[in-house]
């Protein structure tokens, strides 16, 4: 869908702007920086009926509405000890576990009823105009937002009622203008807004009752609760997904669909606020995660949660035909019938466009998530701009 | 949840307060979204929809998905009016996903389409399509009458022409079917609550006149009420319509004092208050 969707260039204007985003400082169609989002409009708590909700408004005019609804639902009581699951689940098991501590092992084993089920507790749907729901880019968009936010460990624990009782939640994604751009980056921020300000009902019963809430809306606790006094800011975040992508030796924050058409590699990165008891017992679980772990003293230390590869649209671009092979410019044609596909096997030449091939170079794509994680850098620049958005 | 109507004989009010001919508290916004050519907000009570318009345009090269699969426009002599509703899973008060093909979303596609290609000039744009998305975000009784004002005003800020607005708003009556109270009273503009307990209507008129453009009734009711629910309906589509045409006209006060638009000759004629 959106990623491989056809841009309207040709293979001469693709070959410039390939070029000017290449050089360094890479000069971009829109003046950004490299490393510089799209301004943006962002609000909260704009639908009464939700649990959470936000709406966010790129500069571009794409716009985007998150709700967020939770329901109470009877756990399941499977006793799959959580070596039989797949890895994700496996993680954040051990990362529960982690956090128990020194818990007894009857504590533990109920963690682990947590951990299993976890995903089950999320249910993500995302909704783009003109596209069926079942699109294959649309169910990649909503797998790739829920795997970062269940990657993110301790989200299933905040959803645990008591041990026969769980919330559900729903997320609803709803992109309200057409797809100008690849989505995820505005559907990733809104999303993380939407959690921010959901709040569930207070918790009144005990222990394994039946689940029993106080009826005061204001009484009720924040999903991702809030520091006392410094200003009410989120102790942990949910985790936000950047679309980063590289262009020669150039690193580009959250392209545009004309630039999308000409990256060599994009990537879809997943950060999250590790907090600071479990950022170790995550760092030898993954041991590449554990040199990206930047713990700055007083700053946020910042977390990959998950990398995907997005199959850029250049891929599928056609490529120029360079003077010497054109028999507009007197080449010999006798031997070509198909000058395009046999162009594209040759080398390339200097200013003529040729799709990139072949998959992304292991240091580019370190380059690509160090720049992401770097302190001081985007990832804490857009964290930062998050937090100024007042929750309602 | 059964609704207790035998309380509104008493003080005449009903569940939320209102008397009988009252509506509930209408906003309304347009350019909401400066990505499509013609958008709008529209709330009505707890009911909030979103409109965007694209077009009138041509059809393209495929953009693939199920926009570009529908066919006409392309030979046409007059526009289609291409209406698509998604309705958000979080909209109403039980989490309830409603898929694309739902007849009773199709319904109010086919009934949103036909009324507006009434009204738009259609015969102005051959060979393309208008296509016109709706969000509905928070649904609490109303919904076609507020699909259709939010449509109406997206489609006056994409500029495209047309005859009048079409304002619609929903009539009912005080006492069930199955009462068979002769002496109901016609009610304006029900709530969800309403709706669900008591026969209701939904009227679109055209503009300052009394021409139905859509009238929609799905419920039983006994044809003696019939008539007095209507005049209440098309009476409060005129209300609807005055607080469109001034949500358009503040609008356009303030993009002319912005400058975003120049003031063109025939608008000095034109009484901007």
């Amino acid at each position: 869908m959106a990623s491989t969707q056809h841009v309207l260039l040709s293979p001469a204007e693709l070959a410039y702007l390939h070029a000017s985003l290449s050089l360094t400082p890479p000069i971009r169609p829109d003046g950004r920086t490299p490393t510089q989002f799209r301004p943006l409009v962002a609000e909260t708590g704009i639908l009464p009926g939700t649990n959470g909700s936000a709406r966010i408004c790129f500069a571009d005019g794409t716009e985007a509405i998150v709700g967020v609804k939770a329901e109470v639902e009877r756990t399941k009581l499977s006793r799959v000890g959580p070596a039989d699951e797949l890895e994700g689940t496996r993680l954040v098991g051990d990362v529960v576990e982690g956090l128990a501590g020194a818990g007894g092992t009857e504590n533990i084993t109920e963690k682990e009823e947590i951990a299993t089920n976890g995903a089950d507790w999320v249910e993500l749907s995302v909704e783009i105009p003109g596209y069926r729901d079942d699109d294959a880019g649309t169910a990649f968009l909503s797998a790739m937002l829920a795997e970062a936010l269940l990657a993110d460990g301790e989200f299933a624990r905040k959803l645990y009622i008591n041990r026969r009782f769980h919330w559900k939640l729903y997320l609803d994604i709803l992109l309200i203008s057409p797809p100008l751009s690849y989505p995820l980056p505005l559907l990733s921020l809104t999303t993380h807004l939407a959690l921010l300000s959901t709040r569930l009902p207070r918790l009144k019963s005990e222990g394994d009752e039946d689940p029993f809430f106080d009826d005061d809306w204001a009484a009720a606790p924040y999903l991702y609760p809030r520091r006392k006094g410094d200003s009410g800011k989120a102790t942990s975040k949910p985790p936000v997904s950047l679309l980063v992508m590289a262009v020669g030796n150039s690193i580009i924050f959250d392209p545009s669909k004309e630039e999308l058409a000409v990256a060599d590699v994009a990537l879809a990165v997943s950060i999250g606020e590790a907090l600071s008891s479990s950022s170790t017992s995550l760092g030898k679980k993954a041991t590449t995660e554990d040199a990206m772990n930047l713990d700055d003293g007083e700053g946020r230390s910042l977390r990959l949660l998950s990398v995907r590869t997005i199959d850029p649209p250049s891929r599928l671009t056609p490529p120029g035909v360079p003077n010497a092979t054109n028999s507009a410019y007197g080449a010999a044609t006798a031997t070509q019938k198909q000058p395009e596909a046999r162009t594209a096997e040759l080398e390339a030449v200097e200013g003529v466009w040729k799709a990139p091939r072949g998959g992304a170079k292991p240091l580019v794509m370190a380059a690509l998530v160090q720049k992401v994680l770097e302190k001081g850098g985007v990832a804490d620049e857009v964290l930062d701009a998050l937090d100024a958005v007042d929750l309602v | 949840m059964p609704l207790d109507t035998s309380a509104y004989s008493l003080a005449l009010l009903r569940v939320d307060g209102r008397r009988w001919n009252e509506l509930r508290r209408i906003h309304a916004q347009i350019r909401t979204q400066a990505a499509a050519d013609g958008s709008s907000y529209f709330e009505m009570g707890h009911t909030k929809v979103m409109c965007v318009v694209n077009g009138p345009s041509e059809p393209g090269p495929r953009r693939g998905g199920t926009a570009a699969a529908a066919p006409g426009g392309g030979q046409s002599k007059d526009a289609e009016v291409a209406v698509s509703i998604v309705v958000a899973g979080f909209s109403s008060v039980d989490r309830k996903r409603v898929g694309r093909g739902d007849k009773r979303i199709l319904e109010l596609q086919s009934t949103i389409s036909s009324a507006l290609t009434a009204s738009l000039h259609t015969h102005l744009y051959p060979h393309s399509t208008i296509n016109i998305s709706l969000h509905v975000l928070s649904q609490d009784g109303s919904l076609l009458a507020a699909l259709i004002n939010a449509a109406t005003l997206a489609c006056v800020d994409a500029g495209i022409p047309m005859t009048d607005y079409v304002a619609a708003c929903t009539a009912g009556s005080t006492s069930t079917y199955a009462a068979n109270d002769e002496s109901a009273d016609p009610l304006l503009d029900l709530n969800h609550q309403e709706e669900q307990e008591l026969p209701g209507l939904t009227v679109a008129t055209l503009g300052d006149s009394d021409r139905v453009a859509v009238l929609v009734c799905e419920s039983r009711v006994q044809v003696g009420r019939l008539e007095g629910m209507l005049a209440v309906g098309v009476d409060g589509c005129k209300q609807v319509r005055e607080i469109l045409d001034r949500v358009v006209r503040e609008k356009g006060r303030r993009m002319l004092q912005e400058g975003t638009v120049e003031k063109g000759v025939g608008l000095d004629e034109m009484d901007m208050d």
